[in-house]
């Protein structure tokens, strides 16, 4: 961990030899003697060289002809890009998905600038990757059915690119080994090659017109892409140096609004961006926003009265008595007692929980100005977010929601594993608590959900749930089926928090109960912090499970990558049948995405020591 | 959180809103309460609107006709509901126990791959699992099922093809090896031959404990067995004694009243909760004699009682059929048994061989030829989704076994070298020892994944359980009964799955001091 530390704060110059700050790498072995150690060994050793090897071009010369066969149509996928990537979203607003993109983008930029990310490579890692690369591709070139005139061209690349490596390993000499570069210098330079090849070579995507395909110009991929992709490379690495170049206070601050962002991000992106919310302003105006004041400040006061320090029980029965009140809502929301908007139940219900935690902020002016800040902000994002989301869109899409392909599948995962966590955690604590009754109710929730396979449970929540909610109550088959995965996945992130929580140690729990902390004190101060650091890398693997997962809301009716490569695209009168191509396409995206997550779980694993300690 | 009520000395009692006990048992009653009320409210909910469109919660359509006919399995025709959910039951089974036996040893052999020496051999290993456990299964079997139904068509010449293998767009087509008239009593002979060699085995085991020779115990008990197993070949028919015997058995259980069941099922409820009870106690009993509880024992205590008491209801009031069904089910299991050692249904002695063999054959039923039933045929939803199954929980089993391997303590692999053993010795006698039994739980829990991820076949219309559920409860309008039948057989196998491994995890355990 220490070790982890200096060496990204003396890696600060980038470019600079690191001689007393970071040890060179060590020298690998000249390559016959590698040979000898890693190849032929022994006699059993060397068999296993030459059958593994044969098998190993085997595999490839197979891979390398189906790619590259004639009969392969990658046309199917390369002009349905678009479907894949968002379905039917109006084109003449496609500005809001590259905004959307461009938010991410400038997230990205500042949280690797700020926290520091990444690690150092060394130039002969480098230099090893451009000849490893080099030679794979003149592999490709050699075994795949090309003409002759193709097979120059990329023996011409592959001859470049190993050579970049030759360079760096000769020209560097020795001092390859101690020269370092910043990971994530590197992340720039492989999205700049992508990014920049956009405007040399022009992708071929067809334009489907009366039923035909048609080379056009105006329709290719790079060209309609390219000016989007390259102002979002800038907006990352411009905010990369900016996150780099912050530090004190100012850095302090920017961490917290990145983080808050963060979370809010997916709601912003999905109900206010994309989704345009045709507002109505006599209504903001009349209803939203005295409503927002008025919960803001009513709540405020409130729990500026509550933090008064010793106040005793006093406290707890006004804030028992906003649960009860809370609670009345939504029963009476149920039986249709009375109308009130879902926001004001909501407001109170958050009411009742800050006044729950108010105890704990009892102290001086400051602290408890905190809690009220906090209630401000909080009631202001609730309160927008709920607005917003309760207006019409002014999107015309056929359908049940306007997300589908990619964005539909990782709106999915980002929103049930965000939904996900905080029922997760409160089934972890009650399967480990020490009241019986509650720890039976969650170990037979968690062992019945994860008993039955996660098909089963979306069945079950797209066609029965209908069935379940009170008349006159509605929900779209997207929340069915977020609330299907959100009750799946929480089963299982609470058996990784579990983990966690046992490998709290007994000492902590008694220091806490010595420190005079109440219950609830213990667990969100001193068990909870420690469990959840814990289980960081397990949480990860759920997080790469979930994602996986999302492919099957296919098979219940929604319309996310896999269902458009499988079903949508293979029904075109253009590409009918055509089913393989397209599967290898989304299965690289989705290839993509769980590796760098898996690997970033790793290299967490090892930040975090859970291996070793 | 100590119980202060249970405290010795005379202390001033707290007000009742502040007696931990009190608030403690007060919040888990609320919680209960609204748990209980809300599934009160949506059952009563559902139960109105269930019956404003017209749908029915019971389980009458596992009597009636569905009509549908499966892809596969072992009746495409099912007459009743019911029997259409069975087969698809055998379906899933088939291909999750195919699957984990596959997995298992591709997922042992990767695992050894990416731990090897040879640096190509790891590579491989590495690619193999970082490709194929970062694509999701339902891709993985949809590119399957698109590979698989991109072969050739089966050619037209019926009967039995000239070959051992065929394959096609239709699937896969090996050799069926089946079990003939003379099995039943042949497995006698090899149950009575497998006693005999596991007596051998102890014998043979003792010497060498005594005198330190090697004996080949195992060898020996398997000579043993095979012995008997070539001797039964030829003499099994005089087994079909055995018919007698069983039928007897059969007519027993049969005669047996309902009444004396049910009480025979209470009584062994109420003696499971009573020793546990006594167990309980026992426990808990101090040095001096007395048994101090604090208030979530006397919980677990209850808990006991109240569900004996629950069961032995359960037993005599709700559901009474039960006994019956036990009894019958008992008395057919023995006539099946019976059976199976006296005539064969033509009416012939059972004499001929205990297994038999046939080769594929293809046959025109309808409009297109396809696999006859001589040959043992992989259809293609079943191939698909069982490479892609194999290849993919392989990931996740090699995975598991190179962690395991990893966490064998490095003192152990330097002490077996400190002792001269060979390379072989050390992975056979120390290492694979040790780490079989850290890979053992999460093993476990690959299996669990594995069955029930065979529910992702309805994808490429493969016959298991929630396909043909799904169907049932689509065509008879009950999918509130058909969902029940699921949760219950797919807890049924994780408990199966967790039961064994439990099992093989309390074997192997350390013994500690």
């Amino acid at each position: 961990m220490a070790a982890v530390e200096n060496f990204v704060v003396n890696t600060d110059e980038g470019l600079l030899p690191q001689a007393d700050a970071l040890p060179p790498e060590l020298p690998s072995l000249p390559p016959g003697e590698w040979m000898k150690k890693n190849l032929f060994s022994s006699p059993f050793s060397t068999i296993l060289t030459f059958v593994f090897g044969a098998m190993a071009l085997a595999a490839i010369n197979v891979l390398v002809d189906f790619i590259f066969s004639d009969e392969r149509n990658w046309t199917a996928p390369a002009t349905n890009l678009r479907l894949l990537m968002t379905q039917a979203y109006p084109a003449d607003q496609y500005i809001r998905v590259w905004v959307s993109v461009g938010l991410v983008a400038v997230l990205t930029g500042l949280s690797t600038g700020l926290w520091n990310a990444g690690d150092a490579l060394s130039m002969k890692r480098i230099s090893m990757w451009f000849m490893t690369g080099g030679s794979f591709v003149a592999l490709v070139a050699l075994l795949a059915p090309f003409d002759s005139g193709r097979r120059t061209t990329w023996l011409i690349l592959a001859a470049v690119v190993v050579g970049i490596g030759l360079a760096i390993w000769f020209g560097l000499g020795e001092r390859r080994r101690s020269i370092f570069v910043r990971s994530i210098y590197v992340v720039f330079g492989v999205l700049g090659a992508i990014i920049g090849s956009l405007w040399v070579v022009k992708y071929g995507n067809y334009a489907l017109a009366d039923g035909e395909l048609v080379a056009d110009p105006d329709a290719l991929v790079a060209p309609t892409t390219r000016i989007p992709w390259t102002i979002l490379l800038a907006i990352l690495v411009g905010t990369y140096f900016i996150g780099r170049g912050l530090a004190g206070k100012v850095a302090a601050l920017l961490k917290a609004i990145v983080m808050g962002a963060w979370l809010l991000a997916p709601f912003i992106i999905v109900w206010v961006i994309l989704r345009d919310p045709d507002l109505d302003w006599d209504h903001v105006i009349s209803t939203d926003i005295p409503m927002a004041l008025a919960f803001g400040f009513g709540g405020g006061l409130i729990l500026y009265a509550l933090t008064k320090p010793g106040l005793g029980e006093i406290g707890k029965i006004v804030a028992g008595v906003l649960l009860a009140v809370a609670a009345f809502n939504w029963v009476a929301a149920f039986f249709g007692w009375y109308p009130m908007l879902q926001k004001a139940r909501l407001s109170f219900l958050f009411l009742a929980i800050f006044a729950l935690a108010a105890a704990n902020f009892a102290g001086d002016r400051r602290t408890r100005l905190q809690l009220v800040w906090g209630w401000l902000g909080f009631m202001a994002v609730v309160h927008y977010m709920a607005t917003m989301a309760n207006t019409a869109s002014t999107l015309e899409i056929q359908g049940d929601f306007f997300l589908g392909g990619l964005s539909l599948t990782l709106f999915i995962a980002v929103l049930t594993l965000m939904l996900s966590f905080p029922l997760g955690v409160l089934l972890a604590l009650g399967r480990t608590s020490r009241m019986p009754i509650f720890r039976v109710l969650s170990t037979v929730y968690i062992e019945t959900i994860r008993g039955v396979p996660l098909i089963t449970i979306l069945f079950f929540f797209s066609v029965i749930i209908p069935i379940f909610l009170p008349s006159g109550m509605g929900l779209s088959e997207t929340a069915a089926i977020v609330i299907g995965y959100t009750l799946f996945s929480a089963a299982y992130l609470a058996e990784n928090v579990r983990g966690g929580l046992q490998a709290v140690r007994r000492g902590q729990f008694e220091a806490a109960d010595a420190l005079g902390l109440t219950g609830s004190q213990r667990t969100g101060f001193i068990v909870l912090p420690q469990a959840l650091r814990v289980s960081i890398p397990p949480l990860v693997g759920q997080a790469i499970a979930t994602y996986k997962e999302t492919s099957l809301v296919s098979i219940v009716g929604g319309f996310d990558l896999t269902r458009i490569a499988d079903k949508v695209i293979s029904a075109q009168t253009d590409f009918l049948g055509v089913k393989m191509e397209n599967l290898l396409i989304i299965s690289f995206i989705y290839w993509v995405g769980a590796f760098s997550m898996s690997k970033y779980s790793q290299k967490l694993e090892r930040r975090l020591g859970v291996g070793e300690r | 959180m100590a119980a202060p009520s249970l405290s010795t000395t005379q202390q001033q009692r707290p007000p009742l809103y502040r007696d931990a006990v009190v608030v403690k048992w007060a919040l888990q009653l609320f919680i209960l309460f609204l748990v209980l009320f809300a599934m009160w409210f949506l059952s009563k909910e559902a139960g109105d609107n269930l019956k404003a469109k017209g749908i029915s919660t019971s389980f009458d359509f596992l009597s009636i006709d569905p009509g549908i006919s499966l892809s596969e399995g072992i009746d495409t025709e099912p007459d009743t509901g019911g029997r259409a959910l069975w087969v698809g039951m055998v379906n899933t089974l088939r291909l999750a126990i195919a699957g984990i036996f596959t997995a298992t040893i591709l997922g042992v052999a990767i695992g050894l791959a990416r731990l090897s020496d040879n640096w190509i051999v790891r590579k491989f290993g590495n690619v193999y699992v970082e490709t194929l456990r970062n694509i999701p299964l339902l891709v993985q079997i949809l590119i399957w099922a698109a590979l698989l139904g991109g072969l050739g068509r089966v050619a037209l010449d019926n009967g039995p093809i000239n070959g051992w293998l065929h394959i096609s767009n239709k699937g896969v087509s090996i050799p069926r090896v089946f079990i003939a008239d003379g099995f039943y009593q042949w497995a006698v002979v090899l149950l009575i031959g497998a006693v005999v060699g596991r007596w051998v085995f102890k014998q043979r085991t003792l010497k060498k404990d005594q005198t330190g020779e090697d004996t080949f115990p195992l060898g020996y008990a398997a000579a043993v067995v095979l012995v008997f197993g070539i001797i039964g070949w030829f003499i099994h028919p005089v087994f079909g004694f055995l018919n007698a015997p069983l039928q007897a058995i059969s007519d027993a259980f049969g005669a047996i009243p309902e009444i004396a069941m049910q009480l025979a099922l209470s009584a062994v409820a109420i003696l499971f909760s009573a020793r546990w009870i006594r167990n309980f106690f026992a426990e808990r009993r101090t040095p001096a004699g007395t048994a101090r509880l604090d208030d979530d024992d006397w919980f677990r205590v209850i808990f006991a009682a109240v569900g004996a008491a629950f069961a032995c209801f359960f037993f005599l009031a709700l559901w009474p059929g039960l006994s019956s069904w036990l009894i019958n089910s008992f008395s057919d299991l023995f006539q099946v048994l019976a059976d199976k050692f006296g005539d064969t249904p033509e009416g012939n002695a059972r004499n001929g061989w205990p297994v038999d063999a046939k080769r594929p054959d293809i046959v025109q039923a309808g409009n297109f030829p396809n696999y006859g039933p001589a040959g043992l045929n992989m259809t293609l939803g079943f191939a698909a989704v069982f490479f892609s199954i194999v290849l993919y929980t392989g990931s996740f089993i090699a995975e598991i076994v190179r962690g395991g391997i990893l966490a064998v303590a490095k003192g152990q692999t330097e002490a077996a070298q400190a002792l001269g053993l060979r390379r072989s010795q050390m992975l056979r006698k120390v290492i694979l020892p040790q780490a079989f039994r850290i890979v053992l739980p999460p093993l476990g829990n690959q299996y669990l994944n594995l069955t029930k991820n065979t529910s992702l076949a309805i994808a490429v219309g493969f016959s298991d359980l929630v396909q043909v559920g799904q169907t049932v409860g689509n065509q008879t309008g009950k999918p509130l009964s058909v969902f029940a039948i699921w949760m219950a057989f797919y807890l049924a196998c994780s408990l199966t799955i967790s039961v064994v491994v439990n099992f093989f995890n309390v074997r192997l355990k350390i013994v500690e001091r």
